[in-house]
């Protein structure tokens, strides 16, 4: 332990300290209104976010990339999803904020919970051991549970936070399961040290079973079929915001942990576990596309095509190459900054309690709203991965890397669950432009503006300019692809 | 002047994008704004066929700047001889679809507006491209203002339509997007770097069954948009519903873009693929042209008749595709032409009538001739061209695809022949049925003639037609050479095609062949060593 | 694999040790006079006020028992520090006051939202 190790860790160590005076500050007689809180949690996630820049400048000039007896890395990869993790939670506190005013709950406490669970994420977007993914794990995961129920009095949210919990810890101990198998195999929980023992054995039963159970653990996280059952029920039972959350933020840093751990530790197993997350991948993407097809809520609809996206995911991990590396870092910016969009187009109906979660609710938006009308087919155009939006960029780099590692039939069945998904999306344009009658009723804040519009210009950006993600891709995984022994410059 | 197909396809955007800061009910503004963009546009198509050079092959008026250079992807434009009659046909048909819906579009103006000039440029977009991506790129993008406008604008079960016209038309092109990466590989592992040129991939050798699959994925995306036989169900629907405009444009222009993807890619891309399957699609073609021809035979509805009769006229074009040789091919370029001339004017003709009474049924109509004699006029004259009246455009083109395909499947001819007489039969009876007899209801005796923004429309159209059917040769003569560079491509691709699979044979009890996975495969793709074999030059 | 099948023996006979006893021998040797009272889950002498599920606890129970959890496992984390207190020396030291602090402000919290106090 020396002052090195804490430059690695100072931006949690501030998150943290910040974070738990967000949570005492109103307890301890201090006079705070409710509508300063979102400022507060603002001007922490500004000053993280700064010192992740600065803290992985300094890093760059000192000798080790890994601190904490190799438990912690501040590599680009962990620097990519930590920035990006920073800018979606700061975008979900502007989504929560009308939420929250007309709720009669804590609003600081609700911000120092996200404030946590962004610490777990950037711990796991940092770990490069198994312990350390692990706490940073349960320190996301339970802070989203109580935020799915945060609203203790409504059914609904009390409820899905129950699901997600009972779920959550068993597949938190399926995955510790698997976790403790590997390690009784390999001796250690570090992924360097991991790998370096894998490439000695040729085939060992345990370690399967243990990569299996891990793999599990890891698909439940990012809701892949058939580990995927609690997410409509979630989605649709927490506050909206926090539905946002777990549809973005948290199932990026699943997927952040999903391709480090694999990439790293267990590439020298690609043979055997890449069929499996074949299978996975194929199931989700099928399953939840044609689930999605069925639902008139939005938030049910948005899960399942959530589940549909952890199987495109899938095909850059269990691909295994620099192409997927790289279209995993990009899909998952890509996807997070046009699902975020649609929920703020979601929370922009929303008026009362419930209205902005059936289809039908969208109708005739494009009278009310135009330009976010527009920028909702983007975010949806996106989401299916056409061209010029960013989503076209990220399908396309998963694609290729399928087609690259020999999984040409697992890229078929993902374009054509494209053309699936294409319909449900484009059920809510059906409504907002083609269906007359209603108009929908809008209740367009600055903060939503913020968002969407946010959302709308990344898309669009780098949906027409991709070259400067794509290098930022390349740069930040190279650490990790250096690790799993694949040519960053192999591929396009 | 080194830009001037970027300012082609920019400026309908640019005018889009100024549009959409114009107050909502400034409608004259607005239309002007559109019909005037679009008409300079049609401008600048018109001196880049002054320009061109008729005895070059090749792209001419080239441009090319780096894109996405990680790709080796290229913004880069192009027109060949194939291509610049298409352009053209793009730019001149949009005007018309505004000049035609003038007084017709009462529903957001604006948006409508909007929404034809993003689809101009897609569209020339994706006859410009050079660029494989660039050309995917622009052909989805032709997608969704279509969708809207069939979606918004459209009739009574629009929605349906729009979403059955999507949903065929995304799935063959998401498809295609695959053959496009597994075709970016090929070439990446052939040449080390990777490169999205059209014209660089024609160089690619790639063995018969690979060139099967992908074959299969581009040919099955331009077989939907044709559309071909069995994939046409999208197309009536799509066409009773849209709104004239967007019918005019439909088979005017985006149905072009299916056959313009078998020219473009298909035959030259995957040669010994074409030679193998150029059977199949030409049964299928022959019974889209019979298929289309009876059913448009029995409809009651005009614009359903118009609209199986592009099935079947497209038939046509991809029968002069698949025959395979230089006559047919040119009179297939001709009769893409030629169908957007005429059907377009159709569409436009049927819209018209439409406006006036609210109603497509033939049995509404009778003896229109008599209170409206310029528009009979117009609409027997774009029927005669349809037919394929000689000294009428129709004629020509049908006559060289006949005459080309003749040669090399003389069987398919004849019976795609008796279209020919098909077509005659219902389009005739069709105006027989509108124009001529006793007036049988009141209404058609007070039906106003056709208006100054119709006529404006339908005078460009008409003057090409007789302009193509009494000297072709203006347009023949550019397209010539590029066809000419096509079937050399397509002839050479064919003997490499059986010198490849000699050569396979003769080792088939050496080594397999590293290039003879298939996608199906499991395993990495091979890498380094390239896919030429020594001693096989390009 | 020879070593292991002892094993898997007298796994074997461990299990059928309480099977045997409970299902197999009890019900042959015991006296069975069933009433309403015998059969009640708990038999203690005293009437049973209601079933098990009927009952709503406080939560209060629940936050206290999970105050005393937290707590009681923060202890667990104590022992081993306390052991090797020299050798850590004041990085061990510094790194446990950061470990209690986190935790007394929880505490802090708890106390402060008055789940203490009982109403």
């Amino acid at each position: 332990m020396t002052w090195n190790d804490v430059v690695f860790m100072l931006p949690e160590i501030i998150l943290s300290i910040g974070a738990s005076l967000l949570l005492i500050a109103p307890v301890i007689g201090w006079r705070l209104k409710e509508a300063s809180a979102k400022w507060a949690i603002l001007i922490l996630l500004a000053i993280t976010a700064l010192s992740v820049v600065i803290c992985s400048n300094v890093v760059e000039g000192l000798p080790q990339t890994v601190s904490y007896s190799a438990m912690f890395a501040l590599d680009g990869f962990a620097i990519f999803f930590k920035l990006l993790f920073i800018t979606a939670i700061a975008m979900i506190v502007l989504l929560s904020d009308d939420f929250l005013r007309e709720s009669r709950y804590s609003a600081w406490e609700y911000y120092s919970l996200l404030g946590f669970a962004l610490i777990g994420m950037m711990f796991m977007a940092s770990g490069v051991h198994l312990a350390s993914i692990y706490i940073g794990l349960e320190l996301m995961s339970l802070s989203s549970y109580i935020l799915t129920g945060f609203f203790k009095n409504e059914q609904k949210s009390t409820e899905a936070a129950m699901k997600y919990f009972v779920l959550g810890t068993v597949s938190s101990g399926i995955l510790l399961y698997g976790i403790s198998l590997i390690y009784g195999v390999t001796g250690s929980l570090n992924l360097l040290t991991i790998a370096k023992a894998m490439s000695t054995i040729i085939t060992n039963d345990a370690l399967m079973f243990g990569i299996m159970l891990l793999g599990a653990g890891l698909c439940f996280k990012i809701a892949a079929v058939p580990f995927h059952v609690w997410t409509p029920d979630v989605y649709e039972g927490a506050p909206t915001p926090i539905a946002a959350f777990l549809s973005t933020a948290s199932k990026g840093a699943a997927v952040a942990i999903f391709a480090r751990i694999f990439y790293v530790g267990l590439h020298d197993f690609q043979l055997d576990w890449s069929n499996i997350l074949a299978t996975i991948s194929a199931l989700s993407m099928i399953l939840g596309n044609l689930a999605a097809l069925t639902q008139d809520n939005v938030k049910r609809m948005l899960a399942y095509s959530s589940i549909g996206h952890a199987g495109y995911v899938l095909l850059g991990i269990l691909s295994l190459n620099a192409m997927g590396l790289r279209g995993v870092l990009i899909y998952t910016l890509v996807y997070v900054f046009a699902n975020l969009g649609i929920w703020a187009t979601v929370l922009m109906l929303r008026r009362h309690e419930y209205a902005g979660e059936r289809v039908d609710d969208f109708e005739g938006l494009h009278k009310r709203a135009p330009f976010w009308a527009f920028a909702m087919i983007i975010f949806l155009l996106s989401l299916g991965g056409i061209p010029p939006t960013a989503g076209f960029i990220g399908k396309y780099f998963l694609f290729a890397a399928a087609i690259q590692s020999g999984f040409g039939w697992l890229a078929i069945i993902a374009v054509l669950m494209s053309a699936v998904s294409m319909f449900f999306y484009f059920r809510i344009v059906v409504a907002m432009y083609l269906r007359e009658g209603r108009e929908a009723e809008v209740a367009i804040t600055p903060a939503l503006k913020l968002v969407a519009g946010v959302c709308l210009a990344v898309t669009l950006i780098f949906g027409i300019l991709p070259a400067p993600l794509i290098n930022q891709a390349t740069e930040s995984s190279s650490w990790v692809a250096a690790r799993a022994a694949i040519l960053t410059h192999a591929g396009r | 002047m080194n830009n001037i197909l970027s300012w082609i396809v920019w400026l309908p955007i640019a005018a889009a994008v100024i549009l959409a800061f114009f107050p909502r009910n400034a409608v004259t503004a607005i239309k002007s704004l559109g019909l005037g963009a679009s008409i300079v546009t049609f401008g600048l198509s018109f001196v880049v066929v002054q320009l061109f050079q008729d005895s070059v092959a090749t792209f001419q008026f080239v441009e090319s700047h780096t894109w996405i250079p990680q790709w080796g992807i290229r913004y880069a434009l192009g027109v060949d001889g194939i291509a610049i009659w298409l352009v053209m046909l793009t730019t001149l048909l949009t005007p018309v679809v505004f000049l035609s819906s003038w007084n017709a579009i009462h529903k957001h103006p604006k948006e409508y507006v909007i929404a034809f000039l993003i689809m101009e440029a897609a569209m020339i977009g994706v006859f410009m491209a050079t660029d494989i991506l660039v050309f995917y790129v622009f052909f989805e993008l032709t997608l969704l203002p279509m969708y809207l406008v069939i979606g918004v604008w459209g009739g009574a079960n629009r929605i349906y339509a729009a979403i059955k016209f999507f949903l065929f038309t995304i799935s063959g092109s998401l498809l295609m997007l695959l053959g496009i990466i597994y075709l970016a590989f090929l070439q990446y592992h052939d040449v080390g770097r990777p490169d999205f040129s059209i014209a660089h991939l024609y160089g690619l050798s790639i063995p018969m069954h690979t060139q099967a699959i992908l074959f299969a994925a581009f040919a099955l995306a331009f077989a939907i948009k044709v559309p071909l036989f069995p994939l046409h169900t999208w197309l009536p629907d799509a066409h009773v519903e849209a709104p004239t405009g967007g019918s005019i444009i439909l088979a005017g222009v985006m149905l072009k873009m299916g056959t313009y993807g078998f020219l473009r890619f298909c035959l030259p891309l995957f040669p010994d693929a074409t030679a193998k399957y150029a059977k199949l699609m030409i049964i299928l073609a022959v019974i889209g042209v019979i298929y289309g021809a009876l059913v448009s035979w029995v409809q009651p509805d005009m614009k359903k008749l118009v609209a199986y009769s592009s099935v079947s006229h497209l038939g046509f074009c991809v029968l002069g595709i698949f025959a395979l040789n230089q006559t047919a091919i040119e009179g297939s370029i001709l009769q893409m032409v030629n169908h957007g001339l005429s059907t377009g004017a159709l569409f436009l003709l049927v819209g018209v009538i439409y406006e006036r009474r609210h109603t497509r049924m033939l049995a509404d109509y009778g003896g229109l001739a008599a209170t409206m004699p310029l528009y009979a006029t117009f609409f027997v004259i774009t029927v005669l061209s349809s037919v394929g009246l000689p000294g009428l455009n129709g004629f020509v083109g049908e006559f060289l695809i006949l005459a080309g395909s003749f040669k090399t499947h003389p069987t398919a001819t004849i019976i795609a022949a008796a279209g020919v007489v098909l077509a005659a039969i219902y389009l005739l009876w069709l105006v027989q049925r509108v124009f001529f007899g006793p007036v049988t209801k009141e209404e058609n005796r007070s039906v106003p003639e056709i208006a100054w923004n119709e006529v404006a429309a339908m005078v460009p159209l008409v003057v090409l037609m007789v302009w193509i059917g009494v000297h072709p040769n203006t347009f023949l003569r550019k397209m010539s050479p590029s066809v000419q560079k096509l079937m050399t491509t397509v002839q050479k691709g064919g003997q490499r095609g059986q010198v490849m699979v000699a050569g396979a044979l003769t080792r088939r009890s050496a080594a397999p062949s590293p290039r003879g996975r298939g996608i199906w495969q499991r395993g990495p793709l091979p890498s380094g060593e390239g896919g030429r074999r020594p001693g096989e030059g390009r | 694999m020879a070593n292991y099948s002892v094993l898997l023996v007298a796994a074997l006979i461990v299990l059928s040790l309480p099977v045997l006893t409970l299902f197999v021998l009890a019900p042959l040797v015991r006296a069975s006079r069933a009433n309403k009272v015998k059969l009640e889950p708990y038999e203690c002498g005293v009437p049973a006020s209601s079933y098990a599920f009927d009952h709503r606890f406080s939560v209060r129970y629940f936050l206290i028992a999970v105050l005393f959890i937290i707590f009681d496992v923060e202890t667990v984390f104590l022992f081993p520090w306390a052991i090797r207190f020299k050798q850590l020396g004041w990085f061990g030291a510094v790194e446990m006051a950061v470990f209690l602090a986190i935790l007394l402000i929880g505490y802090f919290y708890a106390w402060k939202r008055k789940v203490l106090s009982w109403v």
